[in-house]
């Protein structure tokens, strides 16, 4: 076991290393993701080529270090000759648009969900509950190509998908938390002394809700860009005129054989993203619950 | 500890429920057959689509007249014809075939399978009277009949190919999915066993009227992913694979196999929506525009490899127009077309396809790198296949779309697709002088004056660019190095036909 | 227990009942089935035969309520493509996709409980952040790219293994650990968190100072503590296994239910769909009950009620 280290006044270099030994996933997490935030925003500044530029005399480029690759394709081109570089840049566009999406979509309905179903419980619970039943037995993969079947693909088709295979998640903690602070002797004495209901959700309950909202978010944003690539695997991803990361990695997939970088550039940033994703939401769950608080 | 004991059970149980595989006997090699689908349904009325199920439907079942690869008709269950009168088809029968459970066959077989095919559902799925105008089919005697139709066809025996026969008595009298799952036909192969979704085997009909077929064991695998079948191929584990993309067709090739290439018959082209969301495109000089804007000879060179050639014709060949000559890879020309129409600047423009054909996102894509140099702005779109197919036979699509015609040699068929309001007119396209030449053509039983008819539409309809033309779509297949088989282009397996090299 | 197995039922019942509502709806919203079966040419008179022959035309209460009317009495229709009972085609799809879900579940758990309670024990050593970032790497892996790169990897380069197909144990082994390592991965990293958090609990603490042996107190008491939500994500997993492997059948040929209801949704055979979807739920719903059970024989403390 770990004896904790008692707080004492430090000096300033063991202070900054402290922080840093104690932040550490959550700042990998957040640097990562950062710069794929700069990537998407800066995306026509950095990127060497237009993405969707083909060029047929210049398919299946080698990456740079390859044999056979050069420095004008640094990651090599894919069976068009568009440059793989300049797309993974511009993919983080549309596959973070989808994350981001998916979460606030899920966000919105999962918490508000939650919240009904949490402060009013009786039938209001019982509805919802078994709302989130119904969701829950539905098979996901079904219920997305259902969707897309019926509606088109594109991006607000998959962001709605997404969203609806993760708002279970905020939903259930949601309930769960405000029924806890619910039960609180102020909340109750505020419900008493006839407090409106909206001042007490908004005074009492959010405030209390708010940081599992953002640790189930953060793995939401990880799961949503993986749902997407999994979505093009199908057939029925993003579409439309930019890549996205699911999409590029399934035109690849015919060519692992001879062409292993148009998988792995996009599949390298996916996995990356993801995994900043999960970071933080680690990071933030440590820091945001009590129970694992040192 | 209980959980456990019983978690363990329920594997062994599990593990003892999977099949032996039992098809490897040494005495006779199998022939395995790889495709991306499954066999669907086993009932020869309700063949829609032609591979697997196709294939095995046509090894099971006889039709009256085989279609040969070339396009030509020949004798199958029927062995000679001749046309009575414009209207009348009079048939000689083979005697002494006998279908798998022991009914003959004769003239009295053929009217029961013809008269299924015409009733629900199997009418929603069956050609035959549809294309043909069937009214009646007679029966002069035992193996000879005359089959009657409304007006004069040129067609009958092209979709008489796939009219099978089934045993007449079983289909009548056996429960529908009974007949879809245990067929009973004449052809040259019988029903082994079927794992849904995994895999069938065909085993040789010893007393087929024709001969024994040399394989005598034919297994269809489903194997969806194309690297998949290629590596089974590879692994010697897989005889041969339907449905290779042209880029990964190379891989085809090794030391137990080899690469087939068969120049297509289906048209593929990027078809003009005009009456979609884009009113630019109801001008003909626009839609040459986009002929001239997209280098197809050189997409065919490199994306496809050079394995096919661009279109000459909606019709395909021998049966085309000679003097009809490519849209010449013009981005001048084509800028200066839409600038004549009054766009100058162009013009957005949705490009769509769906999982129909293979490679439909690629061609999209470079189609639209190319609509975009000489100034249109295209937007990508996938569709879902039934969205698509209803988007087609309501002529609504938005822009242009990928999409593949008539893989058959049969001008009267080709040509009549475009004609006004015809369910396949998915260009919504409408000319009544080229109607006029193709209704007058289909019912020309004179073959030099009825080709003189269809060359003439052939001109109008190439000049007028309902389609943005792009090339034939041509098969890949791979075989082992220890068979050999002359593939077809339309993708029909005939397993009887593979012999041991 | 026996109120508690029946109001389980009765709230399995209405699951069922609100998920094959959804189904028919959302099944209805695809579009036209006759418009994918019929041929690309047939007439509008030949396709409202259709229609009829299906039963399409009558009014969707009537067919909704005739579908539950059969479905009480065990039948499921029949397929409108494959025209086969669909009672008959999931039967003969279940064994395979039963066989692959357990072999990845149970590879899943062999992997994840083992190196979970090891991580937590080895708390922030090299041991501990090797594993946590293999597990973290394991979980943001698309799961296809996985699967594809496996089979390159063992069966197209070392030809250890078979390519795809069903049959033999041999075939069953990429497949498996396919589905395996993603489940593997998230199940590792709830392991872990889950039983750091019950060596911080209280009753651990008292068994400490009651002097009990540190094995006795980490099996016996830690690791069951430990399992509750363990339990609960393993069944989520399982349920997801049983419905959600497409992918994995898709790369792997594997002939299981996920690849029959994809296809199904693609050619609207909507009895099919219903069947599918009901009884992936199905599946949900027992493993949601099997594992409300586990919790009593993991934890005295809970009671069913």
């Amino acid at each position: 076991m770990t004896v904790p280290v008692a707080d004492r006044p430090a000096s300033r270099p063991f202070a900054v290393r402290r922080f840093f030994a104690r932040h550490t996933i959550g700042l990998i997490g957040l640097t990562i993701l950062l710069c794929a935030v700069s990537a998407a925003l800066f995306a026509p500044w950095i990127a060497p080529h237009p993405p969707s530029a083909v060029n047929l005399m210049a398919r299946l480029a080698p990456p740079a270090w390859v044999e056979g690759g050069s420095m004008t394709h640094l990651l090599g081109t894919d069976n068009l000759g568009r440059d793989i570089l300049s797309r993974v840049i511009y993919g983080a566009q549309v596959s973070l648009s989808v994350g981001a999406g998916a979460v606030v979509l899920g966000a919105i309905i999962g918490s508000s969900v939650g919240l009904l179903a949490g402060y009013f419980g009786g039938w209001v619970d019982a509805v919802l509950s078994f709302l989130i039943n119904v969701q829950l037995s539905f098979p996901f993969t079904l219920l997305a190509i259902f969707l897309l079947a019926s509606f088109g693909g594109g991006f607000v088709s998959v962001v709605v998908v997404v969203a609806l295979a993760t708002w279970v998640n905020y939903a259930r903690v949601v309930r769960g938390q405000v029924m806890s602070v619910t039960n609180q002797d102020y909340v109750e004495a505020a419900r008493t002394v006839g407090v409106p209901t909206l001042r007490i959700l908004r005074h009492y309950i959010l405030p209390n809700i708010l940081s599992p909202i953002i640790v189930v978010a953060s793995f939401s944003m990880a799961q949503a860009i993986l749902t997407e690539a999994a979505l093009s695997f199908l057939g029925v991803g993003v579409g439309g005129t930019q890549p996205s990361w699911g999409m590029m990695l399934n035109d690849g997939r015919n060519y692992l054989q001879n062409a292993w970088w148009m998988t792995a550039m996009p599949g390298i940033a996916t996995a990356l993203t993801v995994l900043a994703g999960n970071l933080c939401g680690d990071w933030l769950q440590d820091r945001t619950d009590p129970r694992l608080r040192k | 500890m209980k959980l456990h004991r019983s978690l363990t059970a329920g594997l062994v149980a599990l593990t003892l429920a999977m099949p032996a595989h039992t098809a490897w006997s040494q005495d006779a090699e199998p022939v395995v057959i790889a495709s991306s689908e499954d066999v669907i349904s086993l009932d020869p009325h309700m063949l829609d689509s032609n591979n697997p199920t196709g294939s095995v439907i046509w090894s099971v079942f006889d039709s009256l007249v085989r279609r040969a690869p070339d396009g030509t008709s020949v004798p199958r269950l029927a062995t000679e014809w001749e046309r009575v009168d414009d209207v009348t088809w009079r048939f000689k029968l083979r005697e002494g075939v006998t279908f798998s459970n022991g009914e003959p066959f004769n003239a009295a077989a053929v009217q029961v399978n013809f008269a299924r095919m015409n009733t629900a559902p199997f009418n929603s799925v069956q050609q035959l009277h549809d294309q043909t105008g069937l009214t009646e089919v007679r029966i002069i005697d035992d193996y000879t009949i005359e089959l009657v139709t409304e007006k004069p066809t040129v067609n009958m025996l092209y979709w008489l190919a796939e009219a099978f026969i089934a045993a007449p008595d079983y289909i009548t009298n056996t429960a529908p999915d009974v007949v879809a799952s245990a067929p009973v036909g004449s052809g040259p192969y019988v029903l082994g066993e079927w794992n849904r979704g995994d895999s069938l085997t065909l085993v040789a009909n010893d007393a087929y009227w024709g001969g024994a077929p040399a394989v005598k064991t034919v297994t269809f695998r489903a194997i969806p992913e194309v690297s998949s079948r290629l590596n089974e191929l590879r692994a010697g584990t897989v005889d041969l694979v339907v449905g290779i993309t042209p880029d990964s067709a190379e891989q085809a090739n090794s030391d137990v196999s080899d690469l087939v290439r068969i120049e297509g018959l289906r048209k593929m082209h990027m078809g003009i929506s005009i009456k979609g969301e884009q009113p630019a495109l109801a001008d003909v000089r626009v839609r040459q525009a986009l002929n001239h804007a997209v280098d197809v000879p050189t997409i065919v060179a490199s994306l496809m490899g050079g394995s096919t050639s661009p279109l000459v014709s909606i019709v395909n060949p021998p049966n085309n127009n000679p003097d009809l000559t490519p849209f010449a890879y013009d981005p001048e020309k084509a800028k200066a077309l839409l600038a004549e129409a009054g766009f100058p600047d162009g013009f957005p423009l949705t490009l769509q396809w769906s999982t129909r054909f293979d490679g439909g996102k690629e061609v999209s894509e470079v189609v639209g790198a190319y609509l975009e140099q000489v100034g249109i702005q295209p937007t990508y779109e996938a569709v879902e296949i039934g969205q698509f197919r209803a988007g087609l036979s309501s002529a609504s699509l938005k822009g242009i779309y990928f999409q593949g015609w008539a893989a058959l040699i049969n001008p009267s068929v080709e040509l009549v697709i475009l004609t006004c309001g015809h369910v396949d007119n998915s260009s919504g396209y409408c000319n009544p002088e080229y109607d006029k030449l193709v209704i007058e053509a289909s019912q020309t039983l004179d073959d030099q004056a009825r080709q003189k008819l269809e060359f003439a539409a052939q001109e109008i309809i190439w000049n007028d660019a309902p389609w943005l033309y792009l090339w034939r779509l041509p098969s890949f297949f791979g075989i082992s190095k220890e068979l050999s088989y002359e593939f077809r282009a339309d993708n029909y397996l005939e397993p009887y036909l593979i012999t041991y090299k | 227990m026996p109120l508690f197995l029946f109001k389980r039922f009765l709230q399995a019942l209405l699951v069922l009942i609100g998920v094959s509502f959804s189904t028919f709806i959302v099944a209805h919203m695809t579009g036209d089935p006759v418009e994918l079966m019929a041929r690309e040419n047939a007439t509008l008179e030949d396709k409202q035969a259709l229609r009829e022959f299906l039963g399409l035309d009558r009014p969707l209460a009537e067919q909704y309520l005739s579908f539950v009317g059969k479905a009480l009495q065990g039948d499921l229709g029949y397929s409108f493509v494959q025209q086969a009972p669909v009672t008959q085609l999931i039967a003969e799809r279940l064994p395979a996709t039963l066989l692959l879900a357990a072999a990845g579940f149970v590879l899943a758990l062999l992997i994840s409980v083992p190196l979970g309670i090891i991580i937590a024990l080895k708390r922030n050593t090299v041991w501990d952040v090797v594993v946590t970032a293999l597990a973290m790497i394991g979980q943001a892996a698309p799961g296809f790219w996985i699967g594809l790169m496996l089979v390159v990897l063992f069966a197209v380069e070392l030809k250890l293994l078979p390519v795809s197909g069903y049959g033999g144990p041999l075939y069953l082994v990429l497949p498996a650990i396919t589905l395996a390592l993603q489940s593997a991965a998230r199940l590792t990293r709830l392991v872990r968190a889950s039983m750091l958090e019950v060596l911080n609990a209280d009753y651990i603490r008292t068994a400490r100072s009651k002097g009990l042996r540190e094995r006795t107190i980490l099996f016996i008491h830690a690791f069951r503590g430990a399992m509750i939500p363990v339990v609960t994500m393993a069944g989520l997993e399982l349920a997801e296994l049983v419905s959600g492997a497409f992918i994995t059948e898709t790369i792997f040929a594997w002939p299981g239910v996920g690849r029959l209801a994809v296809n199904a949704v693609y050619q609207r055979d909507f009895p099919l769909i219903q069947g599918v979807v009901l009884m992936a739920a199905a599946f949900f719903v027992i493993i949601n009950f099997l594992v409300d059970v586990l919790y009593v024989v993991i934890d005295p403390r809970v009671k069913l009620k």
